[in-house]
């Protein structure tokens, strides 16, 4: 189940964000299969993925409708036998995990790439980002060029927890999440928010980084922005206490 | 030179691992490790307690290639590393050839296992110095194209992060790309 | 035992030995049987007459310093013990307190005193052949020296050394001529009596023992003043007939005579008078009438020793055994060795006893001559130096450098200036490659050397930094070599001197230097081992990222094979035990290198085993599992393939040799970690083995476990253990 469930979610990564054609998308995929499994199947024309640029497709723009369509498909396939909303928000959330582990490593491939890979002439900058080693370089990451990656457009807002006893809360906020644009939600669910899945992303983000913490969506309607939603991030001990080590050796 | 290239999940299980020799100058791609053929475990223990500095080295400095890490010196191996952002180490040991001179100095370590693995000497320009700045550029030359391999890899719905990669075209591609800088 | 206001009263018959302390220290190895005797006929004299034939290297009693330490405790009661404890103790693992190998190193540098006895009838024609110039290594008193720093360290020590009496280190003895030339044999035979200890099961004593060994093997040298005596112990027994004169032949000979030093050490070295008293022959006031005539001559530095000339047997009363010396030289304790084997083959202990009254009167003696002479005179001496040489040097050549250097002479012994080698102060005889020890250079190393013992670490250092470059001007290697070493010793003890990380870079870059011209320059091995493993001792107890340094250095010495064998897994081990000590920082998850001395210890295991010793290989691999603990998964199982494999098959063979040696061999028997319980049916083949091997050879009638049990149990001492092993 979850293989399937994983595929699906990969290609609308690809869609959501830097994702072009339907049809380079499918060859794409064909040999994925092969290379991930021992049983070697190359394509008609040689290429394996390995022979293809990643950064081919990151100007490439895709269709609203069909990323509409496929996020509608995963939450209903979501939906099936859960028990209750906490359940669905969870199951989301695990879809979204592995994509923030993944885009992870293709941020900062597109970023550093620019210098070995002649095909793109991107004009990112030259040197090779840093990994985050602090909270706050990584909540940048996510805000900044993490929502861009998927969304085109940074997120709305990145806040602190202003009380003394959860100093290890943060607060990303989407006025308006591209993922719940076409959902409705009834109102007996109205605690429901499709954008668990955008939390399952941040959260592989911050465990890729070695920053483990458990991330949230939570409806934060206002006039203005009737879906605006707050990711929570809470991370672990052990983060917070690494934090105050780096904190006093001085690393930024 | 020879050299041992790992790639250990966050975990430390490793995913690939590769050993090879220089083909610069000459050389003919093949490891020659001083250790017997009977002790290759040893490159294994190597990296692994190299791992020690590698989790210091990953949290004081930002970058993903971490240079130079970390050196064993009995054998006169020396790791580099580079940090994928998601957590993967990707290790490699490099190790100079040993000069037929014997210059194990006043007495050969019994950790080396005296083994009859003088090669060829000093063959490349790489080879020449494992701290060298030219050789640092090498290396991380190296591993960003791995690095691309492996993005590749892990892009696939199929791969899952801790996984072993089998791929023979990656494998293919690690060679090549030691074919090309080391 | 000897508070400071006993040991004072020197006026009445006080009692000590001069000799005595050291008879004890010495007898204990060299001639376990002799020093009693010796003692006997003529006391301490004799002693130091029997001493002649060894040596005379070091022999020390040491008391332990440290409170703390298990040593200490018990120290009061029995002296001996305490040695002895402190040599092989099972106790001090190898993550005892970097604290202990600290003042081991420390006591390894103390004063050398010179004891020349020549005294009884007897004594005389003994001492005539050979030189006994018995150096007693200091004892520091703890006291004293709690009273000068008492900020820096008269904590807890200071009251502590008072309360143990005298925590000495007594003893050394040097020969020093003969001596030199048989560095060699001697560094070879360092590493054999670490095997005749072997049996023992916990390593950490062997590296001790080793470490002892290195820091004991050095004969003096030119370059090096720690050996040459601080002063000179004249003792004559009350027997002697004109002893007066006699005193006066032994300083004579002392500083002209046949038993004059070698050239390069620097004559002036304080005399301390001592006379010895046999209780029970001669008559105390008789004797009395005599001290109070060499105060009159001599001055203060006299000392009236009152022994028992019989030989005390351990069944006496009040005998005590005497201590054994911790700082012997490879070469004495290898014939130590191999005379305390054939005692115990006999099944007696061997070690020579003293009457109680006689070791406190050694013990006060001693703390009299270490507190109230040797120490007063040596921060004489080096306040003297300080004022005359050093100050110059620094306030006025220092500023010009070397070419000041050159045109200015100080001091009296400038001779021959501008002929020596370019830049240098032509001081340096390269021909005999030494100074001349009133050439400002070799007084600047003693003072160095002064300060060291005396533990003004910063005035060593300094010191030694000062003057390394003059050597290193000079070309004079060897002293070159010293000064590096010492520099970065003292600034490695001086508890005040942080190691910041550009610190550590200079230490690194000395011991890089000293190494480099001892091996290099001098080919001189032992020390340049000695300072390899200081700096790998003295990095480890500093912590932090110095111990990264001190593994390097440890890697060094096996790389350039500078021990044997035996040698080489100590190191080993030695390599895991400084990565295991650098903890993690404190709420980081980094910064430990538990896998690094997990790792080193797996090869120490191997190495143990390939050496036969499956004893040690198994502690050294219990030690690496709980090293790998913390980061291994739970189930303890590497992550990498072929390093599992390694490890299965190295403890699967440990497990087999192990087994294998407790079924043959009895001493093994007691540790007490079971084998594992897996491999239940290869133990049972392993035991079956046994049976028959050992049915074949003396047992042929039983066939069945049970008898064999019960009847080789009787009959053989070997078997018993196996029955409980196999029951268990």
């Amino acid at each position: 189940m979850a293989a399937p469930r994983h595929s699906a979610m990969l290609s609308i990564s690809n869609a959501s964000t830097p994702q072009s054609t339907s049809s380079d998308k499918t060859q794409v995929q064909q040999p994925q299969s092969p290379a991930g499994t021992s049983g070697l199947r190359v394509p008609s024309n040689r290429k394996t993925i390995y022979d293809r640029h990643l950064n081919r497709s990151r100007n490439a723009e895709l269709s609203r409708a069909s990323f509409a369509y496929l996020f509608g498909e995963m939450v209903s396939y979501a939906q099936r036998r859960v028990t209750g909303i906490q359940d669905l928000e969870k199951r989301l959330n695990e879809q979204g995990y592995p994509l923030g582990l993944r885009l992870l490593d293709l941020l900062f491939y597109r970023a550093t790439s620019t210098s070995s890979s002649a095909l793109s002439s991107s004009s990112t900058s030259s040197s090779p980002p840093n990994r985050p080693l602090r909270i706050l370089t990584l909540l940048h990451l996510i805000h900044g060029p993490l929502w861009r990656l998927l969304f085109q457009r940074s997120a709305d807002a990145l806040e602190h927890s202003v009380s003394p006893d959860t100093p290890n809360e943060y607060m990303i906020t989407d006025n308006e999440p591209l993922v719940n644009t076409y959902i409705s939600v009834p109102r007996e669910m109205s605690m429901l928010n499709c954008a668990a899945f955008v939390a399952g992303i941040i959260e592989g983000v911050c465990d890729g980084c070695g920053f483990e913490a458990k991330v949230s969506a939570h409806n934060q309607p206002t006039e203005m922005w009737p879906s605006r939603t707050v990711f929570l991030v809470r991370f672990g001990d052990s983060v917070m206490e690494r934090e105050k080590v780096l904190e006093r050796a001085g690393v930024k | 030179m020879s050299y041992y290239f790992t790639i250990l999940s966050p975990t430390d299980t490793p995913i690939f691992n590769i050993a090879f020799g220089t083909s610069k100058g000459g050389g003919d791609g093949i490891a020659r490790f001083r250790f017997p053929d009977t002790a290759q475990y040893m490159n294994q223990f190597i990296i692994h307690s190299s791992l020690d500095i590698v989790e210091e080295a990953q949290w004081t400095n930002g970058g993903m290639y971490l240079k130079h890490v970390d050196t064993y010196p009995p054998a006169a191996a020396y790791i580099s590393a580079f940090l994928t952002p998601s957590g993967a180490r990707f290790l490699l040991l490099h190790q100079p050839p040993q000069l037929p001179s014997g210059n194990a100095s006043l007495g050969s370590s019994s950790l080396l296992g005296a083994s009859g693995s003088t090669t060829r000497t000093s063959s490349s320009s790489v080879a020449a110095n494992p701290t060298s700045p030219q050789t640092e550029e090498a290396v991380r030359q190296f591993m960003n194209e791995i690095y691309e391999s492996y993005v590749k890899s892990a892009m696939s719905p199929f791969y899952k992060q801790g996984m072993e990669i089998r791929s023979p075209v990656f494998r293919s591609k690690v060679t090549a790309a030691g074919k090309k800088w080391l | 035992m000897t508070s400071p206001g006993d040991a004072a009263p020197v006026k009445p018959p006080p009692s000590f030995s001069p000799g005595v302390a050291r008879v004890p220290s010495k007898s204990r190895y060299p001639d376990e049987s002799e020093s009693v005797h010796s003692i006997d006929p003529e006391l301490a004299d004799a002693r130091s007459g029997s001493s002649p034939t060894p040596p005379l290297s070091a022999t020390t009693a040491e008391l332990p310093i440290r409170t703390s330490s298990p040593h200490a405790r018990s120290v009061r009661s029995s002296t001996p013990q305490l040695a002895r404890s402190s040599l092989g103790s099972p106790f001090d693992g190898r993550f005892d307190g970097s604290e202990d190998i600290r003042s081991l190193v420390i006591r390894a540098f103390s004063p050398t005193i010179a004891i020349h006895a020549s005294d009884d009838t007897d004594q005389l024609t003994v001492s005539g052949k050979v030189v006994i110039r018995d150096s007693v290594g200091s004892s520091r008193a703890w006291e004293d020296y709690g009273v000068r720093f008492v900020d820096l360290k008269g904590f807890g020590r200071a009251p502590a050394g008072r309360e143990s009496g005298r925590e000495s280190t007594l003893t050394q003895m040097e020969e020093i001529l003969d001596q030199e030339l048989d560095t060699r044999e001697r560094l070879l035979g360092a590493s054999i009596p670490s095997k005749d200890a072997l049996g023992v099961p916990v390593a950490s004593p062997l590296w001790k023992l080793l470490l002892r060994q290195i820091l004991s093997a050095n004969p003096a040298a030119p370059h090096e003043t720690f050996c040459h005596p601080v002063a000179s112990v004249i003792a004559i027994s009350s027997r002697n007939t004109a002893p007066l004169e006699a005193l006066r032949q032994l300083y004579a000979e002392s500083s002209t005579g046949a038993k004059r030093l070698p050239d390069w050490v620097h004559q002036e070295y304080l005399r301390y008078y001592v006379l010895v008293h046999d209780e029970e022959r001669d008559d105390i006031t008789e004797s009395t009438k005599l001290y109070d005539q060499m105060k009159r001559h001599f001055g203060l530095h006299c000392h009236l020793l009152r022994l028992r000339s019989s030989q005390c047997v351990v069944t006496d009363d009040d005998s005590v055994q005497v201590p054994t010396c911790e700082w012997l030289s490879p070469q004495e304790q290898l014939s130590g060795a191999g005379e305390a084997e054939t005692l115990v083959d006999l099944g007696t202990d061997g070690i020579p006893y003293l009457f109680e009254s006689d070791a406190t009167a050694i013990r006060a003696f001693i703390r009299e001559l270490v507190v109230q002479s040797v120490i007063p005179f040596m921060e004489n001496r080096v306040a003297v130096w300080n004022d005359q040489i050093a100050s110059r040097r620094r306030g006025i050549s220092g500023r010009f450098m070397s070419v000041g250097r050159r045109f200015m002479t100080f001091g009296a012994g400038a001779r021959g200036s501008g002929t020596g080698a370019a830049g240098g102060s032509g001081n340096y005889d390269p021909t005999n490659n030494n100074y001349s020890p009133d050439t400002p250079e070799a007084i600047l190393r003693k003072m160095a050397d002064f300060s060291f013992m005396l533990r003004d670490w910063k005035l060593s250092a300094s010191t030694y930094e000062m003057i390394q470059s003059d050597f290193k001007n000079d070309k004079a290697w060897g002293y070159h070599a010293g000064a590096n070493e010492m520099c970065a010793v003292s600034m490695l003890l001086n508890p005040l001197a942080m190691s910041t990380k550009i610190k550590l870079e200079n230490i690194d870059q000395m011991f890089e230097n000293a190494c480099y011209s001892y091996l290099t320059r001098c080919s001189d091995v032992p020390h340049a081992l000695r300072s390899l493993t200081l700096a790998v001792e003295l990095l480890k107890s500093r912590g932090g990222s110095a111990t990264e340094s001190a593994a390097r250095w440890a890697m060094r010495v096996m790389d350039y094979g500078l021990v044997g064998p035996i040698g080489q897994i100590l190191f080993t081990e030695r390599v895991s035990a400084c990565y295991a000590s650098k903890i993690p920082v404190t709420g980081a998850k980094w910064g430990g290198r538990r896998r690094k001395a997990g790792m080193w210890s797996i090869l120490a295991a191997d190495q143990w085993l390939k050496a036969g010793k499956a004893t040690l290989a198994s502690a050294c691999l219990e030690e690496a599992e709980r090293l790998y603990g913390d980061v291994l998964e739970a189930d303890g199982v590497f992550p990498m393939p072929e390093m599992q494999g390694f490890a299965e098959n190295l403890r699967r063979a440990v497990k087999v040799e192990y087994l294998g040696a407790r079924g043959f061999d009895t001493f093994d028997e007691p540790a007490s970690e079971d084998p594992d319980t897996e491999e239940t049916s290869e133990r049972l083949e392993k035991i079956d083995k046994r049976n028959h091997r050992r049915s074949l050879i003396g047992l042929p009638a039983q066939l069945d476990a049970g008898t064999l049990n019960m009847t080789s149990g009787t009959r053989d001492p070997e078997n018993p253990p196996n029955d409980d092993f196999e029951r268990a």
